[in-house]
């Protein structure tokens, strides 16, 4: 056999059904791998002595999973890697991690990000920044860098991440991962602690597209907690792992290719599109013409939304409370001290879009282009079944070198941002190298609640490519 | 006479009457001790999503129709973000720019039609306790269902104030929408004052009153508010926008904030709950509540049914009520005699089942039986009584429930004579005492016989055959 891992998350799986693997000794062995490794890569925040599961069963049971920081385990610090809450324990579970306990996977631990989910690079955390697996002195994406970091380095086979504007594919991308986020309503934000609650979703990052359909299978679903949550059907996602993709239309839009993005990406982007057409999908030139505006657009909502959904750490409830001698005052003093440098831009920046006399010009006019560059995917979809772009324009770029450079750093999700704005499912899957030896990561873009043809188009290229085999050297 | 015109309008804030929370399934019930009612949810716990509760929308579309509003079919809420210890999320789920009812109005005693410009559906936020060097803060009220209804400066007096409250009140308890107890805090009322000259064609600086706890609290702190502004523009100087409370032990109000420290709120979309559109069935619905309001009920029930004053409001303080009243009379046209027997043991033995008409089912039908029966002297006054109580919640026949427990009244002297005889073997002493001139004495044995035939005899029969045959034994 193999060694253990090496092994995906099915494969696991099943040795354990059949008695060649014991589930207490699955955990122990990546419980032992994260102590040895962790140390330096900082990929996550707690690691749990026991894991935390119940019964349950299904083709993933006994699997060890990692999940982002931002989501709720009952009984476990769920911190956000901020500063504010790093007392604070989760009084309930968020739906996902119901799911995840129900289908038999143990949960190991939390994984590292940039606060409140606010960064590119996994830098912006109070426990320090993540390392990217392939080059310690490079940045692992973010903003789920924890979890692409430690799925990348095989500390966990898989993990769950949360994507506002890329941070699952753009993380997932840099770190040599599949990066999945589904559409808008698939899987339940219960839980989930809120950046922007009208692009937020959470998905799975993992070694390859069979556990990617597995694990979606598990997640997504209707919750009567969660408003936002479709009854559209979910059905079974891993009846999409299936060689035949011919005939398949792929959008490519040729904004995705201009200026800024870097040439060895560029030349394994266009080498998985030549995978494509040799497998006989068809490839065909689109217009997406409002992409230039997605960045801005997205700063705006997301930042006001953030603004009002950070407004409840306030040091009253829970988290660290600053005290002082008015109410003013506690609020000021834990606030300024409780929040990292992002979390506080981006407060004011949101806090300045939603203000009166600047609304309309700021917040309304972000919805308006909003809506234009999903009516730019609606058009697109009526040609084509899916769409290719880069995950990111460049691969995992240098700790510090964006940090003190935030509108670097939001450039860094050009290409991601979009199919939040447009509530589309996307992927990312690793798709190239770099000389150094850095991963190249391509994204596909699916309609709306079709995620199917995104697992089946991605299970097809890693039929007949090998790059989500390589693994870093650590 | 005063040179000036009061111009007054009025924000009430009613507590809708729903079983659970405007956003979650937490108790509304009132005064259980402090934070028993709250869930993570309503408490505002990171990663918690808000669900409407559909039924505080049927009660808020009864008012919005009873206040003959026009109805904004979209439903959308709004985030109001500020800060304060009793508002755990950092801002207030509300409605802003489209509230669901709009353009309406209310028709005081007088007859005249004070104008409704807005009724909105808000979560309330907690109840925050000063102690000296401390504050406590109370999440039990925290997001239960509030309608904001505002009109317009259309109230030219205090007293008219105070009577547009009691018109209110009377209609929002009539089509069960709020039990509106000022006391327990299920509505309160804001205030809006100014006063212009008779011929100025534009209003004057209004100050905004807060505190008011009592109907007469408002006509108190209205009248106080007037004077204190007539005094102060005679005085030719200028009244200050600003808030102001009531000091219903000083009699007095006092500045609380100026317009200066008013709060930007930074109103927009709130992103975790989908815009929808109101069923139609749920307006059909709430429509059936609202074909007559109780003032035109009230002047139709004292003609039609020649009721009196005080017992037409009683049927009229529930629809569910009233519509009974009317079902039964059209089954058996004596309204005096229903009215007496629901105002008496029926209420009684509604209230026996916390008062909940939902529990009720008997139909008019057998509901009138018992009625004539008691009538026609087939059933006593306690056997009516009991026959009522086996049926009210089952609405088994009525017939079959006099036969079964055998509650029909004995009128029969032959039947009777047997008892008689026995009672007073029994009781020398009571039998002479009557003979001796006490002629109380004879209750007693009355009520034996009664009892000796488990309240079925006719009490009137029983008196003459113990009369009689007192006498002739004498």
């Amino acid at each position: 056999m193999k060694d253990l891992f090496n092994l995906t998350g099915v494969e696991i799986a099943k040795a354990i059904k059949n008695g060649d693997l014991k589930e207490e000794a699955v955990y122990s062995s990546f419980k032992a791998r994260i102590d040895k490794i962790d140390s330096s890569l900082n990929s996550f925040v707690q690691t749990y002595e026991k894991p935390v599961k119940s019964e349950g069963e299904s083709r993933l049971s006994g699997v060890p999973i990692a999940v982002k920081d931002n989501i709720c385990v009952k009984g476990k610090a769920i911190t956000c890697s901020s500063k504010i809450l790093s007392s604070h324990i989760a009084v309930y579970d968020a739906t996902v991690v119901k799911k995840l306990k129900q289908a038999g996977l143990q949960i190991i631990g939390t994984t590292n990000m940039d606060e409140f989910a606010f960064g590119s690079s996994t830098e912006n955390s109070c426990y320090g920044a993540t390392k990217n697996p392939w080059d310690y002195t490079k940045v692992p994406g973010g903003s789920s860098g924890g979890s692409a970091a430690a799925v990348g380095a095989r500390l966990a086979p898989f993990a769950l991440g949360s994507d506002t504007g890329g941070s699952i594919r753009q993380p997932a991308c840099f770190c040599g991962v599949v990066g999945f986020k589904p559409t808008y309503g698939r899987v339940s934000r219960y839980g989930l602690v809120a950046f922007a609650s009208s692009l937020d979703q959470i998905g799975p990052i993992t070694t390859n597209f069979v556990d990617c359909a597995y694990l979606l299978n598990i997640i997504c679903g209707a919750d009567d907690f969660d408003s936002t949550s479709s009854r559209i059907s979910t059905g079974d996602f891993t009846k999409e792992l299936n060689d035949d993709i011919e005939n398949i239309k792929i959008g490519v839009p040729r904004q995705y290719f201009s200026e800024g993005l870097m040439l060895p990406v560029k030349e394994a982007v266009e080498e998985a599109i030549n995978t494509f057409r040799k497998k006989k999908a068809k490839i065909i030139e689109i217009d997406l013409p409002h992409t230039e505006y997605a960045v801005a657009v997205y700063y705006i909502i997301a930042s006001s939304e953030a603004s009002s959904n950070l407004q409840r750490f306030d040091g009253i409830k829970y988290g660290v409370r600053q005290n002082a001698a008015s109410l003013k005052e506690v609020y000021t003093h834990s606030r300024q001290q409780g929040f990292g440098e992002e979390a506080k831009r981006r407060i004011f920046l949101g806090t300045h879009s939603l203000s009166s006399g600047y609304y309309d010009a700021y917040y309304v006019k972000a919805l308006k282009v909003r809506r234009l560059i999903k009516q730019d995917f609606d058009k697109a979809f009526s040609e084509v079944d899916v769409i290719l772009t880069p995950t990111s324009p460049t691969p995992a770029f240098g700790m510090g070198a964006k940090s003190q450079d935030p509108l670097s750093m939001y450039l860094s999700d050009i290409y991601t941002i979009s199919a939040n704005l447009a509530g589309a499912p996307a992927v990312s899957f690793p798709c190239g190298f770099t000389k150094d030896n850095l991963p190249i990561g391509v994204q596909l873009i699916g309609k709306e609640f079709d995620e199917a043809t995104l697992i089946r188009l991605g299970f097809s290229y890693q039929n007949c490519t090998e790059f989500h085999k390589r693994i870093p050297n650590i | 006479m005063s040179k000036f015109e009061t111009v007054i309008g009025l924000e009430v804030h009613v507590q809708l009457k729903t079983k659970t929370k405007i956003f979650c399934s937490c108790s509304t019930e009132f005064q259980s001790p402090p934070n028993t009612n709250i869930c993570p949810i309503c408490s505002g716990y990171p990663g918690v999503l808000p669900v409407f509760n559909q039924r505080a929308l049927e009660l808020a579309i009864r008012v919005c129709l009873a206040l003959r509003c026009r109805i904004n079919n979209r439903i959308y809420f709004e985030r109001k973000n500020y800060f304060y210890p009793d508002l755990p999320k950092g801002y207030q789920i509300s409605q802003y720019k489209m509230p669901l009812g709009e353009n309406g109005f209310l028709e005081v005693s007088s007859g005249k039609k004070i104008r409704i410009n807005r009724v909105h559906l808000e979560e309330d936020a907690g109840k925050s306790v000063h102690k000296n060097k401390y504050s406590l803060v109370d999440f039990n009220r925290t997001g239960i269902p509030l309608l904001e209804i505002v009109s317009e400066p259309d109230i030219a007096t205090p007293v008219e104030a105070a009577d547009y409250l009691s018109c209110l009140k009377m209609i929002l308890q009539y089509i069960g929408a709020s039990d509106c107890d000022m006391e327990k805090g299920l509505l309160r009322c804001d205030a809006n004052i100014s006063l212009k000259q008779t011929e100025d064609k534009v209003l004057g600086t209004r100050v905004e009153l807060k505190n008011m706890n009592t109907f007469k609290g408002v006509r108190d702190a209205l009248g106080y508010e007037a004077a204190r502004q007539e005094k102060v523009l005679e005085r030719r100087e200028k009244v200050y926008q600003e808030t102001r409370l009531w000091d219903g032990n000083k009699g007095a109000t006092a500045v609380m904030r100026t317009k200066e420290e008013a709060c930007d709120y930074r109103y927009f979309p709130e992103p975790d709950l989908l815009d929808f559109f109101v069923p139609q069935e749920f307006i059909e619905k709430a429509e059936m509540y609202v074909k007559e309001l109780p003032l035109e009920k009230k002047k139709r029930f004292i003609e039609e049914y020649k009721l009196i004053d005080s017992e037409v409001d009683v049927i009229i303080s529930n629809i569910w009520l009233a519509e009974f009243f009317e079902s039964v009379v059209k089954v058996y046209s004596k309204p005096k005699e229903i009215s007496n027997w629901i105002i008496g043991p029926f209420l009684e033995q509604v209230n026996n089942l916390a008062s909940d008409f939902n529990l009720v089912k008997i139909s008019a039908q057998n509901f009138a039986k018992i009625i004539k029966y008691f009538s026609q002297g087939k059933l006593n006054n306690i056997t009516a009584k009991r026959a009522l109580s086996l049926v009210i919640t089952t609405d088994e026949d009525a017939d079959e429930v006099i036969e079964k427990e055998g509650l029909r009244q004995v009128s029969g002297e032959d039947e009777l004579s047997g008892f008689v005889e026995e009672v007073i073997v029994a009781n020398p002493k009571p039998a002479s005492d009557y003979l001796e001139g006490k002629l109380s004495a004879i209750m007693f044995l009355v009520g034996q016989v009664m009892k000796k035939t488990r309240g079925k005899a006719n009490p009137k029969v029983v008196r003459t055959i113990l009369e009689r045959r007192l006498k002739n034994e004498k």
